[in-house]
């Protein structure tokens, strides 16, 4: 008898537990569903449309499909421009990561130190990321004008005349030229992510190492970064791909121009896709952007979880 | 507590359903992808209206985008209040869009199948792309041919074939600072060598001879299209575009590529002349500030310094771009444009009414009013000119023995990027004329043949 009331009192215990666990997936889905709807309409369906027009000659105004397999893939293979596209795009890659994430940083730690009116330049160096792209490429085209640019008449000023020339006008200055420009928008960026991990770092760490008479340099080598480590590879895949798809600056700023010198891969499908009248041709060049950055994002995710396993 | 669950997801479609249209607010004057989505929702828009409006007696609406701002923009609304005047019942949404962005938002519009009515364009290969992917409807018996200038129709007119009305004209003759020119005694030139004298006495007195921004590269065009035409003569462009004699390649095209560059080698251009923007307004800050003497461009600039500086226009003097020695050309064939042409989708719910929408604003009133308050050169014959600088350009048009229109208009659009990338390339010296012109012939041969 007691035996079968205990059994009954499992039972139902097992059963409320299920409907508990019944419950919270529901709870889950209902939470996901509006999301995973958006997602899945404006990203996922949009990503296969992508590939699936990028099969096609298609001008994008017609209902004349020609299917004819990847043939846009083996010419983009063979376009010389999209090469120079990828390779421009390798090189903001390359100077996002090597200056907007070291300057940011630095501008991070800059706020926590003791200067007076620091306050100020919080709001200093978050400013151009509050302004707004076209203005921004405006104003640096102005700034860089080779007859009355800012740039120029400061390097006069210094006695440097002879570096002074039209910077977005010559082939091999435009894309330093528009990088630089790109990189002082978004340093801002990061510095607020370092700002906020930084302040999410326990006080008593740096007390300990205080005591244990830790210098500046080993508290920052051997607590700050580290514990940043997270954040720092998160901007790292932000800044990676924030970069392989940049489209704004050089759409306001150069064009692409001159002479395809700062053409990006997204610039390109632009011009292919509604310039050019190929919407297959342009598919094909974002699909591949596609393929590029996810491969990309994929060995730091794989990198990333490797490096925590031997930690 | 299911009913919570329900009341969270029902709160969650809100939201969703709220952000969406103030979403596509905010992304109308950015690039890309916004692009499409706001020119989407405006098409779904006005196909609802218009499917209602298929029900006798209830409002008809029909969609009209354009690109005037301005004076002109005003003149295009006259004529859509005229004709909703005429047509009681029928309301005209006129949808004014920037330059750029329209040409990609009419794209996706069209590829969605969801034009507007009435759109506008510049006639030539951009509209014909559209044409034949069978969007426009054909006009051809639907308006007044006589009442058109015939060059101006031509632009829109494919294999006898009319697809849209036009309003104004342009040209493009060489602007000139009459002040700098007295001073150092310059007189205007009858030949190309008088041309480059010019040039070494400026480049002297340390003035800048030509202001060009040639980011945008439609500008830098201007040059060689004038340089080609006074080698190869008035058919040489249309030779090489319809295939019937002589290609891009041809050594009037090459010599006009090297002629060019012998300019860009005296520094007749601005110092980093293709990083420079044409719409920021770059190099007319140097034509009104006396830094540079002159400047090849169509006639809106006389728009731009009434808008931006009008005292410069008492300095603003222009002669035609004179012709080379031994070459075919002549100093009155001009260079110039039509814009804007109005023509009616296919796909339009209303076609007769659309049409008939395009007839007022492609009219006498629209563009009398447009010569004399914006300085557009009307399309239409029989315009009084009360402006006596537009009376002055509209002579030399009807003087002139041959008109090329814009390569870039022209053009199909693929083969157009492959002429103004080429010709950037030229100016900035990093691509040989031989080179420049077997790379747009190659692509000719790839897209006309």
């Amino acid at each position: 008898m007691g035996e079968a009331s205990t059994q009954k009192h499992i039972s139902i215990k097992v059963q409320t537990k299920a409907a508990k666990k019944r419950k919270e997936i529901l709870a889950i889905i209902g939470f996901m569903t509006p999301a995973l709807i958006i997602y899945g309409v404006y990203v996922i369906y949009s990503i296969f449309m992508t590939f699936y027009y990028s099969l096609f000659d298609w001008s994008g105004i017609d209902n004349n499909f020609v299917f004819q397999g990847l043939e846009n893939y083996i010419t983009l293979f063979q376009d010389e421009v999209f090469w120079e596209s990828l390779g421009n795009n390798s090189l903001l890659v390359g100077a996002s990561l090597l200056t907007q994430l070291p300057l940011g940083l630095i501008m991070a730690l800059l706020l926590f130190s003791p200067i007076k009116g620091i306050r100020f330049f919080r709001s200093v160096f978050f400013m151009p990321f509050l302004m707004s792209t076209v203005a921004i490429g405006i104003l640096f085209i102005f700034i860089y004008d080779g007859n009355f640019g800012l740039l120029n008449a400061l390097l006069e000023m210094i006695g440097l005349e002879s570096l002074q020339q039209a910077w977005i006008g010559k082939e091999s200055t435009a894309i330093w030229a528009v990088i630089a420009t790109v990189c002082w928008q978004f340093a801002p960026f990061y510095m607020i992510l370092f700002r906020a991990a930084i302040v999410g770092i326990p006080e008593e760490l740096y007390e300990a190492a205080s005591i244990d008479g830790a210098t500046a340099w080993h508290r920052f080598k051997n607590i700050t970064l580290p514990l940043l480590m997270p954040i720092i590879v998160t901007s790292a895949i932000l800044s990676i791909i924030g970069s392989l798809k940049y489209f704004d600056l050089i759409y306001v700023m150069t064009m692409g121009g001159p002479n395809n010198s700062t053409e990006l891969m997204a610039t390109y499908m632009y011009k292919q896709t509604f310039t050019n009248f190929n919407m297959g041709y342009g598919s094909s060049v974002s699909f591949s952007m596609f393929i590029i950055a996810f491969i990309i994002t994929l060995f730091i995710l794989i990198g990333e979880r490797k490096r925590r396993g031997v930690e | 507590m299911k009913f919570r669950l329900l009341l969270v997801f029902l709160l969650s479609l809100v939201v969703i359903v709220g952000c969406n249209p103030t979403n596509t607010d905010v992304s109308t004057g950015g690039e890309n992808e916004p692009e499409n989505e706001s020119g989407n929702d405006t098409e779904t828009e006005s196909g609802s209206e218009s499917n209602e409006s298929s029900e006798p007696e209830e409002d008809v609406t029909l969609t009209l985008w354009h690109i005037e701002d301005g004076p002109s923009g005003e003149a295009i609304e006259a004529a859509v209040d005229r004709f909703e005047e005429k047509n009681p019942g029928v309301t005209v949404e006129v949808s004014q869009q920037e330059n750029d962005p329209y040409k990609s938002k009419l794209v996706v519009a069209m590829g969605g199948g969801n034009p507007p009515d009435v759109f506008s364009s510049w006639g030539g290969g951009w509209l014909e792309q559209f044409v034949n992917a069978g969007q426009v409807k054909e006009i051809t018996n639907d308006i007044d041919q006589d009442i058109y200038v015939e060059a101006a129709l031509s632009a829109s007119t494919y294999g006898e074939k009319v697809y849209g009305a036009p309003i104004g004209m342009a040209v493009v003759p060489v602007f000139y600072n009459k002040e700098i020119f007295a001073d150092l005694g310059i007189e205007e030139p009858e030949t190309f060598d008088d041309l480059t004298a010019i040039v070494e006495t400026l480049k002297e007195n340390d003035i800048i001879p030509f202001t060009l921004a040639n980011q945008s590269k439609w500008t830098g065009s201007f040059y060689l299209m004038y340089l080609a035409e006074r080698m190869g003569g008035p058919d040489l462009f249309s030779e090489a575009y319809n295939r019937t004699g002589r290609g891009f390649d041809d050594e009037a095209y090459i010599e006009a590529g090297h002629k060019l560059q012998e300019l860009v080698e005296m520094e007749a251009f601005p110092e980093g002349v293709n990083g420079m923007n044409y719409d920021t307004g770059q190099s007319r800050q140097l034509l009104y500030s006396g830094k540079a003497g002159m400047q090849v461009m169509g006639n809106w600039l006389v728009n731009n310094v009434r808008d931006e500086m009008p005292e410069f226009e008492e300095k603003l003097g222009f002669f035609l771009f004179p012709a080379i020695e031994g070459g075919q050309g002549a100093k009155n064939h001009i260079v110039g444009g039509v814009s804007p042409v109005f023509s009616v989708s296919e796909s339009s719910e209303h076609q007769d009414l659309a049409t008939e929408l395009v007839k007022e604003l492609a009219s006498l009133e629209t563009s009398t009013q447009m010569a004399n308050t914006a300085g557009d050169i009307s399309a239409i014959k029989g315009v009084e000119y009360e402006d006596p600088y537009v009376q002055e350009i509209s002579d030399v048009l009807e003087s002139s023995e041959a008109m090329q229109t814009y390569y870039d208009q022209t053009l199909p659009p693929e083969l157009a990027q492959v002429h103004l990338d080429t010709t950037q390339a030229l100016i900035g010296l990093s691509m040989t004329p031989e080179e420049a012109m077997a790379k747009v012939e190659e692509k000719a041969k790839e897209l006309l043949d």
